[in-house]
């Protein structure tokens, strides 16, 4: 038997295939993991729950995620080694599967990075309102984790094909609805930090400047983005800078 | 040692509560357990931070050097949130040497005796951060100086309105149409540098700086402040008694740093020191 048999020969060809397979893979998997730590992931990824979940199994996000692009190469090489050396031979199972594999690593990959941006802005909203000491605010991170994670599992359940039509229109009422209700909610402190945003930049009147806003009269105070604290002799008035835009304001001069 | 014991024990015999000054998590928790066992003492904690999570806290603006500012910024802290009453007797367990707990303390709580020192930070129309920053700077400026040189300084915090209307400008405002705020990095570089020019800073109640280049015009009627100081001693001092602000001076001749609250000193301290 001379070479070129040999390698004309279907079990050979599938063999090689399967182990070039498995190197590539196990680079491509150590790469990736490489890659990912010296981007810094490790850190961004600390502290929230998945990285968590995954320290106690005795791994961690950037691992799994390396495996998982390892595995989905080993998956190729032996589907590729399965169709050379003709153990199954059916041209449809094929098409279907090539078509699949991909999808479902996307879909898979697209979880994991949905879990941990969920878990991830949880941990920045609430740091962000710790300062905030009421305990029903505790529901806000909640609400966002849950939105994003809604939005991967959309996104991961559209990469292989189920049909999320309902959960898109769910998803559309749910942000028009916090759209309007925001919009609705917030209008005066929209239209007063607009009004605040010229009275900071063009200073028509300034700290110590004694001033009418309505029927309020005393000096000015403090100026921020959203009110103009005006006090007189025992009262201090909180005036919203939309209110001096709409009065006006009376510069008082002795 | 049973006679040591007997002896120092007068210290902690029959007080009222327990004050603690920065004590690490398990020395806490060996307290919190006597507690549990007789509850006939309060227990209170006084640090800059509340790391162990203690239920009755009060706060201190700085790291106080000196023992009984220290001690006595906690007691009327306490007294002020109504932990510990009038007359009620306290020791005082904190650190001299070590960074861990080596001293006690044995003080009365006399609400007749305060000082203010508490009210300087807690109770002024600025934000007690605010004082604390600007605190903070007047120290740092006293430390490094300018450019090696001793400088002076005079910080007029909160009731900026007032204060715009009892002084004058020197020269053109360098902060005008600016918002800047103390206590961020950047400003207290801005700050040393304009710490040159002569007259007062204006911090307004949330901690923007209003102006420099004040030049301060409140009677200085009533005004007690030690002789010797300066006229910037004295006009720090004099307008707080006319507005409802706090002054807070650093001295170019003895490097000390002075809080003003109703024409009054609060405060004194070191800079070096820190």
């Amino acid at each position: 038997m001379d070479w070129q048999t040999l390698i004309d020969e279907p079990a050979v060809i599938a063999t090689a295939v399967l182990i070039l397979g498995v190197v590539i893979g196990y680079l491509v998997g150590r790469l990736n993991e490489e890659l990912l730590t010296a981007s810094g992931v490790p850190e961004a990824v600390e502290g929230t729950p998945f990285e968590r979940t995954a320290q106690s199994l005795g791994t961690s996000t950037v691992e799994i995620v390396a495996r998982l692009s390892a595995w989905f190469i080993y998956g190729i090489a032996v589907l590729t080694a399965i169709h050379i050396a003709q153990l199954l031979d059916t041209d449809a199972f094929w098409l279907r599967v090539t078509e699949f594999i991909p999808q479902v690593f996307v879909a898979v990959l697209v979880m994991i990075v949905g879990f941990i941006v969920a878990d991830k802005s949880e941990l920045v909203v609430s740091e962000y309102l710790r300062s905030v000491k009421l305990p029903e605010v505790a529901v806000i991170p909640k609400v966002v984790k849950y939105t994003v994670l809604y939005v991967a599992l959309i996104i991961a359940l559209g990469q292989i094909g189920v049909h999320i039509l309902a959960l898109l229109i769910l998803l559309a009422v749910y942000a028009a609805g916090v759209v309007v209700v925001g919009t609705y909610a917030f209008q005066d402190f929209l239209v007063s930090s607009a009004a605040g945003i010229y009275l900071l930049l063009n200073q028509p009147y300034g700290i110590g400047d004694r001033v009418r806003v309505g029927d309020q009269t005393g000096i000015v105070q403090e100026v921020d983005l959203f009110v103009t604290k005006i006090e007189d002799d025992s009262e201090e008035y909180i005036v919203p800078n939309r209110k001096v835009f709409e009065d006006g304001i009376v510069r008082i001069r002795e | 040692m049973a006679g040591l014991d007997d002896v120092f024990g007068d210290l902690f015999s029959g007080v009222d509560a327990v004050a603690l000054f920065s004590p690490s998590g398990s020395y806490y928790e060996r307290f919190t357990d006597l507690e549990d066992e007789d509850d006939d003492f309060e227990l209170l904690v006084v640090g800059t931070e509340n790391d162990v999570g203690a239920d009755t806290f009060v706060e201190l603006p700085l790291e106080f050097d000196n023992i009984s500012d220290r001690i006595r910024f906690g007691l009327e802290g306490a007294l002020d949130q109504d932990i510990i009453d009038d007359g009620d007797t306290l020791a005082c367990a904190t650190s001299v040497f070590s960074d861990d707990i080596d001293t006690v303390s044995r003080v009365r709580a006399d609400a007749d005796s305060r000082t203010g020192i508490y009210d300087l930070f807690a109770r002024s129309r600025a934000d007690p951060e605010v004082v604390k920053s600007v605190l903070e700077l007047a120290i740092e400026l006293g430390q490094k100086g300018q450019k090696g040189k001793p400088v002076g300084a005079l910080f007029v915090v909160g009731d900026a309105g007032k204060v715009m209307n009892k002084s004058r400008p020197l020269s053109y405002n360098p902060f005008e149409k600016s918002h800047v705020h103390v206590g961020d990095p950047i400003v207290d570089v801005m700050l040393k540098e304009f710490s040159r020019l002569d007259g007062a800073f204006v911090i307004s109640d949330a901690g923007k700086i209003v102006s420099a280049y004040r030049y301060l015009e409140p009677s200085a009627e009533g005004v007690d402040i030690p002789k010797g100081l300066g006229a910037r001693h004295m006009a720090g001092g004099a307008i707080t008694r006319d507005t409802n602000a706090i002054a807070i001076v650093l001295s170019e001749s003895d490097g000390l740093v002075r809080a003003f609250k109703a024409g009054e000193i609060i405060l004194e301290v070191d800079p070096e020191a820190y």
